[in-house]
Parts: structure tokens; C-alpha cells; sequence
């Protein structure tokens, strides 16, 4: 501790107000508990910031303006012009209300907000440095530390991001004008959900994946529609390319990519978008001082209630490892909150689901067919194709299927694969069944509303029992 | 078609409850409504209606019976829908098994049928790679009473576990710490007997010894998890000429190994403790400490370790009350009415507390604030047979002499009777305790927390009083006031105390209010 510095003593020490941090800060106020979240950037963290809000806002507008300029089937003709400048501007909105909101539920639930970078001094103390000139540091003492530091868009060698050509994912959403070629490197789900926005703005997109295949981790039917209509939009995805380097060109900038075989090919672009994935912030808080070391991923390892090895710091969020989503991190930040309030919370969760925001969407959660096998369960599987969706039909996209998959002994619900319009919104009702432990038989008999996109579920649950309706039984 | 009964939730908080009298018998027609038993839970004894027109068709917990919440202890035959038994009808659909209307279905679980329950007793309840089926509150409830929910064998649809069912297993859990070491779940044992051969119980399988056996990955992680060797599992199978192990058979050895363990144990600790139970049983009588006894026990250690009591004590001479009530009681008995002191202690109490209001209030702990009434509920302590149980005389200040002693007669008889109900024991305000008509003078009473103030009244008799010099022969009552000296302090004690003795004293000045 500095000389003749005082400590601002708090039974919870939140670092970083992301969702996991403000979640669990809140929890915690709500809880009777002294709660202090350090914030060094914005409150709301990266997914309200610079993830998942503005890149679904973007998303929505420039679905709106495709849409529009494509429904020539339904009889509308129209050629909408896109204010770039004005679509952020929007977006900005959006995210200033919901990190505006952020901080006055924080404020409501008594929740001491500091700004500033935290490191750890010791096991109970953090020493929190304001930031800008002569703004100096303090000292906070703690009884429970809980470390949602969330994490940074990975760099890969020889593409420094500048801002100027070489951007990250958060740079990309604050573009004020819309460039006329992009190169994107790695075909994931934000390089992919990146790769909309922009084609769908009349952008040139090329995506430069590494592996042999895009959407890794999502099994080939469930990314063979987003890649089709990836491909429909114009974007040209290379698979099995390598960015190794980019120069300036006259007009713009080439981006080299290497094949395995040593084959080399130019891409000259106005930009190029690094979305290679994410990385933990964990260099920035001391931990030695803690006696707590990160994995070689840097990431904390963490028990089923949230604690690190340490007993009284907790880590939540992207920091805690994967799958690194928003939704996660709140649970965590909820569960840390709750532990540290001598409640008896736990991460039992049976199933987390994950969605990507492409066209058309994916929403997966729980087990696939195979994960069911591999688990010793016979599964019974269920499908519904959208294409036998009335409110499908009615809204222009037919793509994709529901999938259901449960234990054919007990009927329970394991878990569910969506590709599809809404899938995002739709999965919620499978991770819901998995998590009551609901059977095949109660999504059936559930009645759903007619015509919706959520019959699809119920139909693919019908389906798996052998009595669909609306579709060839299997 | 058969409706189950589930032990409904019949108060805030209320965990279990016990069986007092069953009101029905089995095949006994019942209607909606209709009173079936009666239970006792640690509040009060209630009356358990039917929820549906029909016939009593099993009765599943015995009177005396401890029963969790949520657990079916009763169920009854439908009239006008299709049966079950048959075997001939289909499948009901599950809009036919939900029991909406049903308060008592508070898990909100669709109730099962018969065919469903022996649907899955047939169905093993265990599931690969040790997945239970529970729905999340059932997880946090089985974390707070630390149950380990793998252990609890689920008697919901297809094995899904239930509320009830964890409550069943920490009470199972209970039972077993209570007798000794803890044992494995009893539970678990039964469901794996079914499967399990004519073995003895606590006689282990015999151990393979092989060095190298087929199983699959989630067997083998099955195996790690249960602490098995699987090289020591005896093969079900053969797969390509070499031992197969199947889940079922590591399942099976495990619990055998946990058998022989728990039988050892119970061996060694068996000699000594038997004797010593079977001496005890001669010198002791050994009574369960539940139900209201338990909830009195807490209540007190909860008050009297939270606020800490000061008792006031003073001596009213009260020759004016005795006299008053002596011109009153041949007219209120002439209009039906038993005149006692109560009321006029009643009245004296609340003219008292309208002028010390602090005396009538509670501590709000949570929100730090002193809650100060401007009602007058005052809650007469009246022994049982089951335990000290406090009735509550509503706005006492609303009411006239005859009509307190009527209520006061009536509850304290319900209080005897047991049929008070929950809600004429809430609410009250301020407390009187009268261990006087037992016999006595002083005593500390114990506050009825979170209220601040207790009065008791010692017994009223005629003792030597001091007056001019002069020892004399008057009716006295002896006054004992605990208060609660984190709002109350012992000034206000003895005023109010002083007060009460006034309007004890001269009882006329009650009329000037």
C-alpha cells in the first residue's frame, strides 16, 4: 500500500462490468452486500459495447434493407439506400440506452462504481489506477474478489490492428462509411455474422479460413444453409487458406493467404477484418500477488461454484473459459454472487445454448444425436424441416429445420439443433425442456401457437414419437 | 381414471407434515372439498380437503406418519373418466394427467397414473453417464437440505426426480445420521434389488480378476466415477472372446462393494450399541420433538436469544376490579356471557398501550425501522395438551367487556380443541400470559417475538397489603412485563406498568375513554 493512502474497505470487489461482472455486482446488492465494480471502459463490457449488441443491431438494419430490396416475390419493389453514418449512429443509440441502464441498476442496488484498470495487491487488497492524467490510484480492500475481466479479440502475427486497415470486430462495428472490399480472416461465427453485414451492404467479402471447413464446431447440416446463402449474397469463402501477410497497394491493400502446400494467393481489398477469436484478460490484474495462475490458455480454472483456487475470488465471464457467452457469464456472475452470500447456488446447469446471427441463424443447445450416443443414451431423434412451416412460408424464409433429440427409453429431452429463421428465439423452448427435464411427450401435447415458427418445435418433437402431422413421419 | 394427492404446502414455509387422523376410509365415496385428514404441521393442525368428487382408492401414509410436502399420500378414483386399470384404454394424454385445478399440485408436475408408475418402476431410473432428470428449483433444494441429488431416486414421470422426493431423501438422510454412521441411500438399495439376484444383503458380488476387459467409454467413465475397477466387474458379455462390461454390471458391483462395506460397519458397531439402546429403553421413554412442540422450542429460543428480555415486576391491589366484576358477572351471566378478569386485564392493557405506543409495535430487523401499531390485537397465551399455543383477540379496543369474553372463551376453546385455525393465531400485537390461574406470582415471561412486550399475570388472591401503618387483608395481582429493551427501556416499562395497575385499580377510569 502506498504511503498515507486509506483503503475503501467491500465485502465484494467486482472487476470489469461486463455481463458477467454487472450480474453478479447487482446479484450481490441485492443481497445486502457492500459491492465495489471497477470498470475501466465502458459499463456493459464488450457484448453491450462492441460484441453482441451493435453487431445484432447492424445485423437487424442491414436485414431490413435487404429484405427490402428483395422482395420483389411478395410484390414490393423498392432500392433502400443505406446511410452508413446514420445506421451507427442508431446503433450508438441503442447501446449508450442499455449501458445507460446498466449503470443505474448497478446504482439502484447500491452497487460503489469506480472507473479505473484493477490489479491485485494481495489476497485482499486491489489497487485500482484511474485513468488520465494525474487522476492517481486507489486502494480497496476486499473479502471476496470476482474477477469478469472478459477478454480481447485475438491478433495473429503481422496484423496489428491499426484501425485504419487491419480491424477488429469492434472496429468494424463503428465504421462510418461502407467499405467497397473486405477481406475476413476465419470463418467462425463472428467472422461469419460479420461477413452478412457487410455483403448484405453491397461490400465485396472474402473469407480466408484456415481450416477445411467454415462454422467449425456447428455439425455440415447446420452449416451448409447459412454457407449456401452466404454464397448467394456474393461472399467468396476460401477454405484452407492461411493469412500470412498484407502491404499497401495503391488504391488499398493486398492480404496474402498460404495453402498448406505453400501456395500463395493476393486478395487486394479496401480493409481486412481479423476474427480469429477471443482471448481472457488476465495479464492485466496481478495475479501472482494472489498466488493464482491461469492455465496456458490464460484462462481461470474454476469449480462448479464459480471459485478459483483462491477461496475468496471467484472468476466469471470469458476469463472463467468456455463457451465464452454473454449468457454464461451471467449465470456465473449470478451463482459467484449468491456463493459468496452463503446461498446454495451452483452451476448445475444440464445444458447451455449457443446461436449465431447469420442468415439463416443457428441455435443449438444440448446434445446433438452423436454427443447422445457417446453419452450411452439410444437417442430418438426428431425433425422438422421449415419448408412445412406455415408461418415460415409466410415470412419468406423456408431454409433450415428444427431438430430434437432425446432418450428413446425415457423420453427425455437432451437436447436440440436449429437452423432456421428465429432459431435464436426458438431454441429457448428445447434448453427449457432439457432443463425440467420435460419428455418428447410433454413438447408434443404442449399446444403451441398456430401460425408461429415455434409449431416447428413441437412438430419435430411429434415427429420424433412417430406421429408428426405436417410431416413425413421417420 | 386415478388422481393423486400430494401432501399440499399448507402454510408459508411448511416443510411436513404429520398424519394426524384420516377422516376417509379406502373405498369411502368423497366429495370436493370434503375434509379427508387431518394434518399436523409445526403451525397448526389443518384439515386436508378432497380436490375432487370420487372415491378414496388408496390410502399411502399411515396416521403418526412424518410427511414431506409434495408427497402423494393419498389417491382417489375418479368417477365418469376413463380408468387406467383396465388395461384396455390408451394412454391418458398428458392434458388428461395434469391435475390443473389441484391446489395441492404445487411442484406443478403433471400427477401420475397408475399405468404410468408401474411404467416406471419398469423403467430403470438411472441414466447413462449419470444424467438426473430435475428440474432446476429441485436442484437448489437439494443443495440447501445438502442432498446429493444422484442419489435420489426420482419418483416422477419416466424417473424424473421431484420436490418430494428430495424432501424424502434428506429426511431418509436425517434418520440415518441420527442412528450412526451414514449409510448409503436406502433408496438407491432398493431399486438395485430389483435387479440384483437372490444375493444376501451386505455379501458383496464376487470380483472378477481379469486383465483386460471391453467396455464402453461412458461405462468406463461410469467405473472411474463410482471408484469400481473394471477389471474386477464380472462380465455380462462377451465381445470378440473378451470380457464386456455393461453400466448395469459396474452399477451393480459398485453397490454390492457399498453393501458389504456399510454391512461391516454396522457389524462392528453393532454389539455395543445394541445393549446400550435396549437399557435405555427400560429408564427412558423417548418422545419426537416436533410438530408445535418444536415450533414453541424455536420460537422461544428464537425470541429469547434475540431480544434481550427485562422483566418489570410490580403488585396491583386490585380490590375495585374484584368488585366490579363481582356487579357485572350476574348480569353478563344472565345474558350467557362467563365474566372473567381477562377482558378488564384486556382493556386496562390497551388503554395503557395507547399511551406508550412503543410498548405496541415491532422491531422490523431487516429494514431498521420500529414498527409502531395503531391496532390492538392482543394475543392470550393458553396451555394445551399439545403445547403453549397464543390466540388472537382482534382490535381489542373496538370491543366491550362481553363480547372480549366471548372471544377469549371461544378461541381459547379451539386452542384446546385444536381446531384453531393459522390465521386466528396471527397478527397479534401486544401478549398476555396468565400463569396466575395455574398458581404463582412472578415469572419471566418470554416475549412472542418479533412483538416487544409480554404481560404476565401472576394469580389473583388475597394477600397482606401495608395501607396507613396497617397490615390488612386485599385481592392483589402480581404483574410481570418483559420487554424487549432494544425498543423498550425500563422507564416505559414501569409507567406502563404503573398504568395498567391504575386502570387495574380503579377500573372506572376505563370508562372515561
Amino acid at each position: 500500500m502506498v504511503v498515507g493512502d486509506i483503503a475503501t474497505g467491500t465485502d465484494v470487489l467486482v472487476i470489469g462490468a461486463g455481463p458477467g461482472g454487472y450480474v453478479a455486482a447487482i446479484r450481490a446488492g441485492q443481497l445486502d452486500l457492500d459491492v465495489t465494480l471497477v470498470e475501466k471502459d465502458a459499463y456493459g463490457g464488450t457484448c453491450l459495447n462492441h460484441g453482441c449488441i451493435p453487431s445484432k443491431a447492424l445485423i437487424t438494419a442491414t436485414g431490413v434493407a435487404h429484405e427490402a430490396a428483395n422482395a420483389e416475390e411478395m410484390g414490393i419493389h423498392a432500392d433502400p439506400a443505406v446511410d452508413m453514418g446514420g445506421m451507427v449512429e442508431w446503433k450508438d443509440g441503442v447501446v449508450d440506452q442499455l449501458t445507460g441502464g446498466v449503470e443505474k441498476l448497478c446504482k439502484a442496488n447500491g452497487v460503489n462504481l469506480v472507473e479505473g484498470r484493477a490489479e491485485f495487491a494481495d489476497g485482499n487488497t486491489a489497487r485500482v489506477a484511474h485513468g488520465g492524467e494525474g487522476q492517481g490510484s486507489e486502494s480497496i480492500e476486499f473479502e471476496h474478489a470476482v474477477v469478469a475481466t472478459g477478454s480481447r479479440p485475438i491478433e495473429i502475427p503481422g496484423f496489428e490492428f491499426d484501425g485504419e486497415h487491419v480491424l477488429s470486430s469492434r472496429e468494424a462495428l463503428s465504421l462510418d462509411s461502407v467499405p467497397d472490399s473486405l477481406v475476413i480472416v476465419g470463418g467462425g461465427y463472428i467472422g461469419m455474422e460479420l461477413a452478412g453485414v457487410f455483403a448484405k451492404l453491397g461490400t465485396d467479402v472474402t473469407v480466408v479460413e484456415m481450416l477445411d471447413e467454415a462454422l467449425t464446431g456447428f455439425s455440415d447440416d447446420l452449416a451448409k444453409p447459412v454457407i449456401d446463402n452466404m454464397e448467394e449474397l456474393g461472399v467468396e469463402i476460401r477454405l484452407g487458406e492461411a493469412a500470412s501477410e498484407w502491404h499497401e497497394t495503391g488504391d488499398g491493400i493486398s492480404v496474402t493467404t498460404e495453402t498448406e502446400d505453400g501456395e500463395e494467393t493476393g486478395h487486394d481489398c479496401e480493409k481486412v477484418l481479423v476474427a480469429v477469436g477471443r482471448q481472457p484478460v488476465t495479464d492485466t490484474l496481478n495475479l501472482e500477488a494472489i498466488g493464482l495462475e491461469p492455465d496456458d490458455g490464460g484462462f481461470l480454472a474454476t469449480d462448479d461454484r464459480a471459485r478459483t483456487d483462491v477461496g475468496n475470488v471467484f472468476a466469471v465471464g470469458d476469463v472463467a473459459g468456455e463457451p465464452m457467452l454473454a449468457h454464461t457469464g451471467m449465470a456465473e456472475g449470478q451463482v459467484a454472487a449468491e456463493v459468496i452470500a452463503g446461498e446454495p447456488a451452483a452451476l448445475d446447469h444440464q445444458a447451455i445454448p449457443a446461436a449465431v446471427f447469420t442468415e439463416p441463424e443457428i441455435g443449438t443447445v444440448g446434445m446433438t444425436p452423436e454427443e447422445a450416443e457417446e453419452a450411452g443414451f439410444e437417442p430418438a431423434v426428431g425433425e422438422m424441416p421449415f419448408r412445412a412451416s406455415g408461418r415460415a412460408l409466410t415470412t419468406g424464409h423456408t431454409e433450415g429445420f428444427v431438430r430434437i433429440v432425446a432418450d428413446a427409453e425415457s423420453g427425455f429431452v437432451l437436447g436440440g439443433q436449429i437452423v432456421g429463421p428465429e432459431a435464436s428465439e426458438l431454441i429457448a423452448e428445447i434448453g427449457l425442456a432439457i432443463e425440467l427435464g420435460a419428455t418428447l411427450e410433454d413438447v408434443a401435447a404442449t399446444i403451441h401457437t398456430h401460425p408461429t415458427l415455434s409449431e416447428a418445435v413441437n412438430e419435430a418433437a411429434e415427429n420424433a414419437l412417430g406421429h408428426a402431422i405436417h410431416t413425413l413421419n421417420r | 381414471m386415478v388422481r393423486e394427492f400430494k401432501l399440499p404446502d399448507v402454510g408459508e414455509g411448511v416443510a411436513e407434515g404429520e398424519i394426524v387422523r384420516w377422516l376417509v376410509e379406502e373405498g369411502e365415496e368423497v366429495s370436493e372439498d370434503q375434509p379427508v385428514a387431518e394434518v399436523e404441521t409445526d403451525k397448526a393442525v389443518v384439515e386436508v380437503p378432497s380436490p375432487v368428487n370420487g372415491s378414496v382408492k388408496e390410502i399411502l401414509a399411515e396416521e403418526g406418519e412424518v410427511v414431506p410436502v409434495g408427497n402423494v399420500i393419498v389417491t382417489f378414483e375418479v368417477e365418469g373418466e376413463a380408468g387406467t386399470e383396465s388395461g384396455e384404454d390408451e394412454e391418458p394424454t398428458e392434458s388428461q394427467e395434469q391435475v390443473s385445478e389441484e391446489p395441492a399440485d404445487i411442484g406443478g408436475e403433471p400427477a401420475i397414473t397408475e399405468a404410468d408408475d408401474d411404467a416406471g418402476a419398469d423403467a430403470e431410473p438411472e441414466t447413462p453417464s449419470g444424467r438426473v432428470f430435475a428440474p432446476p428449483h429441485v436442484r437448489r433444494l437439494a443443495r440447501e437440505l445438502g442432498v446429493e441429488i444422484g442419489s435420489v431416486e426420482g419418483s416422477g414421470p419416466s424417473g424424473r426426480v421431484t420436490e418430494g422426493d428430495v424432501r424424502e431423501a434428506a429426511e431418509s438422510d436425517d434418520d440415518e445420521e441420527s442412528k450412526g454412521p451414514k449409510q448409503f441411500d436406502t433408496e438407491l438399495k432398493s431399486a438395485t434389488r430389483k435387479r440384483g439376484e437372490d444375493r444376501e444383503e451386505g455379501e458383496a458380488a464376487e470380483p472378477a480378476d481379469r486383465e483386460r476387459t471391453l467396455a464402453a467409454p461412458a461405462t468406463r467413465k461410469l467405473a472411474e466415477d463410482e471408484g469400481v475397477d473394471l477389471n474386477r466387474v464380472p462380465a455380462t458379455e462377451e465381445r470378440d472372446g473378451e470380457a464386456f462390461v455393461t453400466p448395469e454390471a459396474v452399477r451393480e458391483y459398485a453397490e454390492a462393494q457399498r453393501e458389504a462395506q456399510a454391512a461391516d460397519a454396522e457389524a462392528l458397531a453393532a454389539t455395543g450399541r445394541e445393549g446400550e439402546r435396549e437399557e435405555r429403553d427400560e429408564r427412558e421413554e423417548r418422545v419426537p420433538y416436533r410438530g408445535i412442540r418444536r415450533t414453541i422450542g424455536t420460537q422461544m429460543a428464537n425470541s429469547k436469544f434475540t431480544a434481550p428480555h427485562v422483566t418489570h415486576h410490580d403488585t396491583a391491589e386490585v380490590e375495585g376490579l374484584v368488585g366490579a366484576r363481582a356487579d357485572l358477572k350476574a348480569r353478563a351471566e344472565e345474558q350467557g356471557t362467563r365474566l372473567t378478569y381477562m377482558p378488564f386485564v384486556m382493556k386496562a392493557i390497551v388503554a395503557a398501550l395507547q399511551e406508550y405506543p412503543e410498548l405496541n409495535a415491532s422491531l422490523d430487523e431487516e429494514a431498521g425501522e420500529i414498527v409502531r401499531k395503531n391496532y390492538y390485537n392482543v394475543g392470550i397465551a393458553v396451555a394445551t395438551d399439545a403445547g403453549l399455543m397464543v390466540p388472537v383477540v382482534k382490535n381489542v379496543d373496538e370491543k366491550g367487556l362481553l363480547q372480549l369474553a366471548e372471544e377469549v372463551e371461544e378461541l381459547a376453546g379451539k386452542a384446546r380443541d385444536r381446531s384453531i385455525s393459522r390465521e386466528e393465531m396471527q397478527g397479534g400485537t401486544f401478549t398476555i400470559t396468565n400463569f396466575g390461574a395455574i398458581g404463582g406470582e412472578y415469572a419471566t415471561p418470554i416475549i412472542n417475538h418479533p412483538e416487544v412486550a409480554i404481560l404476565g399475570l401472576g394469580e389473583l388472591a388475597e394477600r397482606p397489603v401495608a395501607e396507613n401503618g396497617e397490615v390488612k387483608a386485599a385481592h392483589t395481582l402480581p404483574l410481570s412485563l418483559s420487554i424487549d429493551h432494544r425498543v423498550v427501556d425500563g422507564a416505559e416499562a414501569a409507567g406502563f406498568t404503573n398504568r395498567v395497575m391504575e386502570y387495574l385499580e380503579n377500573p372506572l377510569l376505563l370508562l372515561l375513554d
